[in-house]
């Protein structure tokens, strides 16, 4: 019982004691943005391919395998297009993760390498390689999906330290252009309003919008980089749209975009 | 963005960290002041949530900051997914904060809890889109403390 006057005293004591701390951290319920100038602001966090598909598993039961592509890719000379293909790849390979095909796993892995080595981080990701086909062989798939992930990151850190920041860049809006094909070819599919606002991504679009706008101008004007900004800025105004404004027509634009410049990133196409 | 310690795939890992971290504690002056410190830390505050089957990114975001200094990380989220961001400080002594906005500036998270160098914050998205992961250092007996941020999803 806590009705002595000491224990009235020593309950009030300790919530006094109580209240600077939790003073020192209760979030106001509203903010002004705009308070945080630019360089209060980091830039947008790039979400992996494995983030969206999570949740169209959740939706419904997606036919993985109908979206993994077909063929081995062939390293191109061009290292913008190169950096654009290692992200394109990796994005393959959570698809594949998806699909729990093991072997297309494993392919994609070495794929990875080749490809890294065209642009001199091969050994940022021979462990994560070697990772990937082990725990491919012993079907486990989230380890699989955490190397990949992990991959991603390593070939991007890896180019930072060898100041190719545009090209770490492209890695990740390569991954994003594949990513963003599947998940339209699924959406369209089994239409839904909830799988079509996994697309409203406007801030991501202009991210990346803006990162192809600082970078050097050689790369800017680099007839692939100069097509898929042009990409960009015709999805733009379509996430832009809040999630449940984006119709089955919007899912169908935005598929064809991107199928059509991963179809470039692969295979060189004529606007290179 | 900045890109830091991205080496943890697995329990075998996170075993291993935690190796390391108890081999730091017993060091008695923290010499070198990292945000890579800071970024252990984090993926030590992460570690009951990859144990409840969340993915923790591989990705962490940092750098330092005054004492009541803000930062806005913008993050793109997805409804259907649940996260759990995670902040910490390698600066013994330093306390610090982490709360989910929405593009509209409402506190959107679901809990958020603080204990000394390590916070952390969950948000069910509501909807798909934009939001901000509000940092800030509460108390720190420095002038500048690092930070890292890392979060996972399921």
């Amino acid at each position: 019982m806590m009705n002595s006057p000491l224990h009235t005293i020593v309950a009030s004591l300790m919530l006094l004691l109580m209240i600077p701390a939790a003073r020192a951290d209760i979030p106001p319920k509203k903010i002004t943005l705009s308070d945080f100038p630019a360089a209060a602001v980091d830039e947008v966090v790039v979400p992996v391919p494995s983030e969206i598909f999570a949740v169209l598993d959740k939706l419904g039961n997606p036919n993985w395998k109908a979206q993994l592509r077909e063929g081995k890719v062939k390293t191109p000379e061009d290292r913008a297009r190169t950096a654009l293909l290692l992200g394109n790849v990796i994005a393959e390979g959570f698809v594949a993760v998806e699909s729990e095909d093991s072997e297309r796993v494993k392919e994609i892995g070495r794929q990875v390498l080749t490809l890294a080595e065209a642009i001199n981080v091969r050994k940022s990701v021979i462990t994560r390689c070697k990772s990937i086909t082990d725990k491919a062989d012993a079907r486990d798939w989230r380890g699989v999906r955490s190397e990949f992930d992990g991959a991603l990151q390593d070939v991007r850190a890896a180019m930072d330290e060898l100041n190719d920041h545009d090209l770490s860049q492209l890695v990740s809006l390569g991954g994003w252009l594949r990513g963003t094909e599947v998940l339209t070819s699924i959406v369209q599919n089994g239409f839904s309003k909830d799988g079509a606002e996994l697309l409203h991504q406007p801030e991501l679009v202009n991210y990346f919008d803006r990162c192809i706008g600082s970078m050097t101008p050689r790369l800017r004007k680099n007839p692939l980089v100069s097509h898929i900004r042009d990409v960009l800025r015709k999805i733009g105004p379509i996430v832009g749209e809040s999630g449940s404004s984006i119709t089955v027509e919007n899912v169908k634009t935005i598929h064809d975009l991107t199928r059509e410049v991963n179809g470039q990133i692969v295979s060189g196409g004529n606007k290179s | 963005m900045k890109h830091f310690l991205n080496q943890l795939s697995s329990m075998q890992t996170f075993r291993l960290l935690f190796g390391v971290l108890l081999m730091c504690s017993v060091v008695p002056a923290q010499l070198h002041a990292t945000v890579d410190d800071s970024v252990s830390f984090a993926y030590e505050a992460a570690l009951p949530y990859y144990k409840q089957g969340f993915s923790i990114r591989k990705d962490a975001w940092g750098g330092d900051l005054g004492v009541h200094d803000k930062k806005a990380v913008s993050i793109q989220l997805f409804k259907g997914n649940t996260y759990w961001f995670l902040m910490a400080t390698e600066v013994k002594g330093a306390s610090l904060s982490v709360h989910i906005y929405d593009d509209k500036g409402d506190l959107v998270e679901g809990e958020s809890w603080q204990k000394g160098r390590f916070a952390g914050a969950r948000i069910n998205p509501k909807s798909t889109g934009t939001y901000f992961a509000i940092v800030q250092i509460l108390k720190s007996p420095e002038e500048r403390t690092t930070w890292a941020l890392v979060y996972g999803y399921k």
